[in-house]
């Protein structure tokens, strides 16, 4: 195989060569013409010369090139020599290439999701999101939009900060209404992030609070609904049955300011007039803020700056902010605003596991590799004694395995390009216009070449220092009892096992947890019932309806979808639990004094009546709404039981008033506690209240059925669709589908540590079948001496056995001890069982002792069976 | 120490004296390698310690320091060989490596 570098070197060798020749020809020329036979000039002219193969190394030295040349001849030797034994060279290859394809599907994960938390967007790493009060994994948004604005303009430590606000809209204009995720945004939104139009403009700073219809599209939206129409700025199209003005398009890729979501299109803050309530008042917190911090300033610099704005407005205008106002920064990757809040706590930890797997494959690899490079002592040794140096030895072993770690990066990094798009997989369909999956940009590529470096480093590195100690002359003479490696190779074999056992026992004992605690989520009662629930969600709110069409429309559904068939109970509600969807506000018990900075703030729902009845949430104390508390009755609210304790602890909440929004509310009924979002959360308080009443900004039908709620899809759909046909009907589903984005983290965790820890036990177990295997096999002429000897079968099966589970027994021993560490790290993501639940561990670590034995006794009943004669015979 | 290792230490120690040795025999006109050989036995009258083909590796450096430029010709006999030519760079490098051979000089009968 000839390669491009050593075109010149080859045709020079060629010449060296012929130079040679000609050289010896004219010696024995000469040396005949003085007398002599040809055959004697032929031979004297020869040693006259001296070692030729030497003189045309020495020469080919002096060309200065040689290591190059030399290069390509050990890759092809170690091509060749991967080539002789195609089982261990695909089985190590195959192994590799999914522990590097593990690592770097994780990675890509996290690449996709928390390290692009804007794509598009100019240095995210100066961006930081805002929270206000006390801290929370989920919260609302924080700023109205005087306050936000007060903040941008007095602050010293910003370059920029947006605010923005994300909603449901319908585009009502052309034959398909569609339903499309909008955002308000501040003027400087797109410059603070560092976008460009790429047609048209973006919004200018006197537009943001005046009533000005402008819109700018989203590419996707541009592309697949307006087929990139080269002359869309300036057109109008209509939006919630309003027409608006396009006036640019943003680039491609870029999906809006909330990581892991996708905008569709982006209008000032207040483009049709119609919201002018929360433009003006400071107690309306709608706005979800994101800052560029000033080259050199700090996050917690910035954050106190912002702190002591805050201050100033919280003293002008106490009634407004009460609670409390604290503002603190996170970075972009882990904003609890978009997806990234939940990519943090589980992503990480995840890749913590593939790089144990990618430990343990090493591991697992450098013992096939040892065991492989004994059985070729001798080829090393002969190749020592005819003067192959040490060094070039130990290059040849070390290029073994590189060539192994590139072909396994290589097949990993085919196998990436498909495996980082199956993060999406794990999403259910939801309410949530997410935007998540892994990608497979420079940075992964990179990372998949660190993994093969250091997997190959692991593996070929081993061997190669082994063969750099080993004295040729011995080996040579050596039988083959002790060329099975001597004390050290013995020792490094044994650690090696040892190693995998101890390092796949965690992994074990953490994936027995998540899937405990994946069971116990899903058997965990949520304090309703989700089976045979349907439910559907109504754009009245998006489609532009008045609000008294809207009642009446709502009064209608409730109507219908009562009497149909198959339909027990039907209510309206504005949430959904168990969705990642809150809406929190402040609230407090009439007569108290709220002192800040204590957080007041309560999750809440406008609910319809029979809701409580539809999920089967038992009202403790008093009544559930009726269709009479509407806005004409007194404003009613029914109260969850943490709520009864958190305002009037030790008293009957019935019949006393809460102020939520600074109007008074009187509590007429106390429900049953409920899962809000996670089954695992810490209870937080909830107050109903009635739909009627106070509208929900979303409308959806929630109705009990007696069969499968499936079968009810279409006639749901129908029968609004009766009520008026330009109604946009979605998310018409089952409840139990909805709910399911709750449990959606704890099945990534539970796959993912599943997957891996089954690839660490196979590893572990073939690990120590290998070395056991080989072990007894080398052995075997031991074996036949001490049965002739007079050992019985039973005596050697021990002999092997007790080899194998002292192994075994070390590395549960080490394993244990990992494992309680690394438990610890999870604990949070835990439900229902402890990190060092004992059940789990004791099982993992029987199933473990148990199919170490079982690989143990294997070999040793093959030596077992062995005839001692051909044993002995054996060398 | 392998026998490569020894070999090339050789060649060191000799590196100066040979290539003046070889660079002297140019001066009289290009060579190849067997001519060079047969020059130094005859104007040294002195067995040269080293193999013949040790004369190679310090040809071939030369040659890659531009001392000595080399081109493929039909010798007397009519065999194909490569005779060595000293350069310009060669010659006015002559003076250093004579003053390094001191010793040998004498041998060469100058």
């Amino acid at each position: 195989m000839k390669w491009f570098p050593s075109f010149g070197f080859q045709r020079r060798k060629r010449e060296l060569q012929e130079e040679i020749d000609a050289h010896l020809q004219m010696a024995i020329a000469d040396r005949v013409a003085r007398g002599e036979t040809a055959e004697t000039a032929r031979q004297a002219a020869e040693r006259e010369f001296g070692n030729i193969p030497l003189v045309q190394d020495v020469t080919r030295d002096m060309w200065g090139q040689a290591w190059l040349e030399q290069l390509g001849r050990d890759v092809r030797y170690a091509l060749r020599q991967l080539r002789k034994s195609p089982g261990f060279t695909i089985t190590a290859t195959a192994m590799l290439a999914v522990a590097i394809c593990a690592n770097s599907t994780v990675f890509s994960w996290i690449d996709g999701t928390m390290l692009r938390p804007i794509p598009g967007a100019r240095d995210t790493g100066d961006l930081v999101s805002l929270q206000r009060g006390e801290r929370n994994f989920s919260p609302t948004p924080p700023l109205s939009y005087l306050d936000y604005r007060d903040l941008r303009e007095q602050n010293h430590t910003f370059a920029g900060i947006l605010a923005y606000h994300n909603d449901w809209i319908a585009l009502t204009g052309g034959a398909q209404p569609e339903r499309v995720y909008i955002a308000n945004v501040s003027a400087n939104y797109f410059d603070v992030l560092g976008i460009k139009p790429v047609l048209g403009r973006f919004f200018l700073s006197d537009e943001e609070s005046l009533a000005i219809p402008n819109v700018v599209l989203g590419y996707s939206l541009w592309k697949t609904r307006y087929a990139k129409d080269p002359a869309i700025v300036g057109k109008s199209i209509e939006v919630a049955r309003h027409p608006v003005t396009v006036i640019g398009v943003a680039p491609e890729g870029f999906v809006g300011a909330a990581p892991g979501l996708r905008d569709d299109l982006w209008v000032t803050l207040d483009p049709l007039g119609t919201d002018v309530w929360r433009m003006t008042h400071r107690d309306s917190d709608w706005l979800i803020v994101i800052g560029r911090l000033r080259p050199g300033v700090s996050r917690g610099q910035a954050a106190q700056d912002l702190d002591t704005v805050m201050h100033h407005i919280v003293v002008a205008y106490p009634d407004q902010h009460l609670g409390d106002n604290r503002i603190t920064l996170d970075p972009m990757w882990r904003s609890p605003f978009g997806a990234n809040g939940y990519m943090a706590a589980t992503l990480p930890i995840l890749l913590a596991f593939a790089g144990v797997v990618l430990l343990l494959t090493s591991a697992n690899v450098a013992t096939l590799t040892l065991v492989r490079f004994v059985s070729r002592r001798r080829e090393l040794a002969i190749r020592q004694s005819l003067g192959a140096n040490r060094i070039q030895l130990v290059r040849q072993m070390m290029l073994e395995g590189a060539v192994l770690s590139i072909v396994a990066g290589v097949v990993a990094l085919v196998l990436t390009s498909w495996t980082s798009k199956t993060f999406a997989w794990f999403f259910p369909a939801n309410s949530i216009p997410l935007a998540l999956n892994g990608t497979m940009d420079h940075r992964v590529v990179i990372g998949i070449a660190v993994f093969s470096l250091l997997a190959g480093m692991l593996c070929g590195a081993l061997p190669a220092w082994r063969s750099s100690h080993a004295p040729a002359l011995e080996v040579l003479k050596a039988e083959s009892a002790s060329i099975s490696g001597g004390s050290r190779n013995r020792k490094l074999l044994n650690g090696l096992v040892v190693a995998q056992i101890a390092l796949s026992l965690p992994l074990l004992i953490c994936s027995g947890l998540f899937l405990q605690t994946l069971r116990n989520l899903a058997a965990a009662n949520p304090g309703f019932e989700q089976d045979h629930v349907l439910t559907a969600s109504v754009g009245l709110n998006i489609a532009g309806y008045s609000n008294d069409e809207a009642q009446l429309i709502r009064h209608k559904i409730l109507d219908r979808t009562s009497a149909l068939p198959g339909v027990e109970v039907a209510s309206l509600t504005d949430w959904i639990p168990m969705t990642l969807i809150q809406k929190r506000n402040d609230a407090y018990p009439e007569g108290y004094v709220p002192h800040p900075p204590e957080s007041l703030l309560v999750e809440n729902a406008e609910v319809g009546p029979r809701y409580f009845e539809s999920l089967h949430i038992p009202i403790l104390e008093g009544r559930e709404f009726t269709l009479n508390d509407d806005e004409k009755a007194p404003r009613v609210l029914v109260v969850d039981q943490t709520a009864a304790r958190r305002f009037w602890p030790g008293q009957d909440p019935l019949g006393k008033g809460l102020k939520v929004w600074g109007r008074l509310f009187t509590v007429v009924g106390v429900a049953r506690n409920s899962t809000h979002t996670f089954v695992n959360e810490s209870p937080e308080p909830m107050v109903y209240m009635s739909y009627f009443q106070h509208p929900g900004y979303e409308t959806m039908v929630q109705v009990r059925t007696a069969g499968n709620p499936v079968d009810l899809e279409p006639v749901m759909e129908n029968t609004i669709h009766e009520i008026d046909t330009r109604l946009p009907v979605f998310d018409v589903r089952p409840m139990r589908e909805s709910t399911q984005m709750a449990s959606t983290f704890a099945v990534i965790q539970s796959t993912l540590a599943g997957m891996f820890a089954l690839i660490g036990l196979v590893l572990a177990i073939t690990g120590i079948y290998g070395v056991v295997s080989y072990r007894t096999q080398m052995r075997t002429h031991e074996i036949g001496v001490r049965m002739a000897l007079g050992a019985s079968r039973v005596d050697v099966l021990r002999l092997v056995l007790l080899q194998g589970l002292w192994l075994t027994g070390i590395g549960l021993a080490l394993g244990l001890a990992f494992a309680l560490g690394l438990t610890r790290i999870i604990v949070r993501l835990l439900y229902g069982i402890g990190a060092n639940d004992p059940i789990t561990v004791v099982s993992v670590v029987m199933l473990l002792g148990a199919m170490s034995l079982a690989a143990c006794y294997l070999p040793a009943h093959r030596a077992m069976r062995r005839n001692p004669v051909t044993a002995i015979r054996e060398l | 120490m392998n026998e490569k290792d020894q070999y090339k230490n050789r060649i060191a120690l000799l590196q100066g004296t040979l290539d003046m040795l070889i660079l002297q025999t140019l001066q009289w006109g290009p060579q190849h390698g067997y001519g060079i050989v047969q020059a130094l036995h005859l104007r040294s009258g002195v067995v040269l310690q080293v193999k013949t083909g040790s004369l190679y590796p310090a040809l071939h450096r030369l040659e890659r320091q531009s001392w000595v430029q080399s081109e493929w010709k039909q010798s007397e006999s009519k065999q194909k060989a490569r005779y060595c030519r000293i350069t310009a760079k060669g010659k006015s490098s002559w003076p250093r490596t004579w003053a390094d051979g001191s010793g040998l000089s004498k041998r060469l009968g100058r």
